[in-house]
């Protein structure tokens, strides 16, 4: 802002600082009550939804009440069981070796300098831009011709695109403010690379690295276009389960299944927030 | 090959692994969008792209894409700079909303899309409410806002499900820039609006451009929304990728690969869009 145009301007009288103290108020009324609709609203929506039996327009809330909207948490053999499963063994996985085989890289690129980083940074931003079909159908061939085409594993390297790419730009954030002089003396006295990553890199960085298995468990959690296109529907997890419910018309199991998708990232948003209020002095 | 030359090289090739999956899956959409290699292939053409890009359909889903996909996006990043404006105080009330605000990040796409349809629906929540309120008598006086040629549901959901990344982001920017600059404009004679508009404004915009940019691509690429809450016609150009690439006429596959370049051409134009914004800056702030 240059000081010409501030100098222009003539301070506020005490009428002004009334109507704006007034349009304040309103405006952190609304904007709070708006928030809480956003936040809460849904949820509310979907639990109703997922215990309803009967809930046909215009009432607001459901004529009937019914658990078969979770039923099928109590059998093994459901659908949504083994979506459920899958999902969590497809996120699990995924969380692990993304971190895994994003940590050096991220840690490597972060040592970059100038034109070297920008590039090897674009390159890791890659996947994570390129659209979901785009990305399936491009490696799907790939995957066919290693003969994983329509298999978990399949799914789980699909997944893996985006996550390493993801995780990789994360150790790259986490990288460039790290201190590695700790390391340095770790050498200094002797210790070997292996020692020097077992334990101190790796104890320095256990929150780091919680944080990117938990979001690379929440990459592979929410993926559709990917599983779709790569597991050719022979592969189930809750996002397909979710969409085919909402398509075939039935709220109340894709209400009980969405709420199934949401826990986890809230849980893991919550443990984020709670592990860096509790960080009061962090080595990086 | 010293220490130092190793560990950039091996920076690189790890950088360039990570990569190697888009390349590659370009490269054969590439390939198969001129007829190199694919289901159908007979050697070099460039027919199927020519047929692709002259079809009026194409064309229609991608300026309605394009359309949707910016509209979320200009949507929620006003929704997350008002937020910031209002709620980047230090009271309880404040944290609150900044902490409500950022709430539905853990939604994924799938369920956002299944929400928006259950409130926005013909008969959902929102016409239950109208109903309750008078202002319609039966489900068929809602506006169409799912299925609707102009996209009202997408663009809602979408804007919904974006905002608490951008306000996260513009959350940050504001409690990193402190408010020293607001004090100085204050101190040499400036009201609440030109403060607003020529200190808060100009940097919050400028900081939110790069998170703006990834949510336009991420919008326009997303499929769960758009399949859920899109219209028929024209289809949402992730709808028409997969709608090609899954069809019994095989030959139609080369024109999922020509709609795939499509769509990451429009991606890396708006990266292109954001550079030149970025260098331009001063121009917007006239």
């Amino acid at each position: 802002m240059d000081a010409a145009a501030c100098g222009a301007l003539r301070p506020v009288n005490s009428r002004a600082k009334s109507r704006f103290a007034d349009v304040d108020a309103v405006a952190r009324y609304f904007g709070l009550t708006a928030l809480t609709i956003s936040a809460i609203g849904p949820l509310v929506l979907l639990v109703l939804w997922s215990a309803s039996g009967e809930w046909f327009f215009p009432a607001l809330m459901p004529q009937r009440w019914s658990p078969d909207g979770w039923g099928w948490l109590f059998q093994s053999g459901d659908r949504v069981a083994v979506a459920v499963r899958n999902s969590v063994l497809l996120g699990i996985a995924d969380g692990f070796i993304g971190c895994a085989i994003a940590f050096p890289i991220g840690r490597a690129i972060s040592r970059l300098t100038g034109w070297r980083r920008y590039m090897a940074a674009a390159a890791v931003f890659s996947p994570v831009a390129a659209p979901p079909i785009a990305l399936g159908i491009g490696i799907q061939y790939f995957l066919l011709r290693i003969g994983v085409g329509g298999t978990a594993v399949g799914v789980l390297l699909a997944h893996l695109v985006p996550t390493v790419g993801y995780l990789s730009l994360y150790f790259l954030s986490v990288f460039v403010v790290f201190d590695s002089k700790i390391e340095d003396e770790a050498r200094t006295l002797g210790a070997t690379s292996r020692q020097v990553l077992f334990y101190v890199t790796l104890p320095m960085m256990r929150r780091q690295v919680t944080e990117a298995v938990a979001i690379g468990f929440l990459i592979s959690w929410a993926q559709y276009a990917l599983t779709l296109t790569v597991g050719g529907g022979t592969v189930h997890t809750l996002p397909l389960e979710v969409f085919s419910y909402m398509r075939a018309g039935s709220g109340n199991f894709a209400a009980s299944a969405a709420l199934v998708m949401i826990v986890p990232p809230i849980l893991a948003l919550a443990a984020a927030r709670y592990a860096a209020g509790r960080t009061v002095v962090s080595p990086v | 090959m010293t220490v130092t030359d190793r560990r950039r090289t091996l920076a690189l090739l790890g950088a360039a692994l990570v990569a190697t999956p888009v390349l590659l899956g370009v490269a054969y959409a590439a390939a198969s969008a001129i007829g190199i290699t694919g289901i159908g292939a007979t050697g070099f053409s460039l027919t199927r792209l020519a047929h692709v890009l002259g079809e009026r359909t194409v064309w229609r889903s991608v300026a309605w894409s394009i359309w949707v996909a910016g509209a979320a996006t200009l949507l929620a990043v006003a929704a997350a700079a008002c937020a910031a404006i209002i709620f980047g105080g230090r009271s309880v009330i404040d944290r609150t909303a900044r902490a409500l605000a950022i709430a539905p990040l853990a939604v994924p796409y799938v369920v956002a899309g299944a929400l928006g349809l259950l409130i926005l629906g013909q008969s959902g929540y929102l016409a239950r409410l109208a109903y309750a309120w008078g202002w319609i008598a039966s489900p068929n006086n809602m506006p169409a806002l799912v299925y609707d040629t102009r996209g009202i549901g997408v663009i809602l959901t979408l804007a919904w499900k974006e905002f608490p990344f951008l306000a996260l982001v513009a959350f940050s920017l504001i409690a990193a820039r402190g408010v020293a600059l607001e004090e100085t404009a204050h101190t040499l004679g400036a009201g609440r609006w030109a403060t607003l508009s020529r200190v808060t404004w100009p940097l919050l915009w400028r900081g939110l451009l790069p998170a703006a940019t990834a949510v336009f691509i991420f919008s326009m690429g997303n499929y769960e929304a758009a399949a859920l809450l899109a219209p028929s016609d024209p289809l949402p150009l992730p709808m028409l990728t997969l709608e090609r690439y899954f069809a019994l006429d095989l030959s139609q596959r080369a024109d999922a690969y020509v709609l795939t370049l499509a769509g990451l051409l429009i991606g890396l134009a708006a990266v292109g869009v954001h550079e030149w914004t970025r260098q331009h800056a001063e121009l917007f702030d006239q």
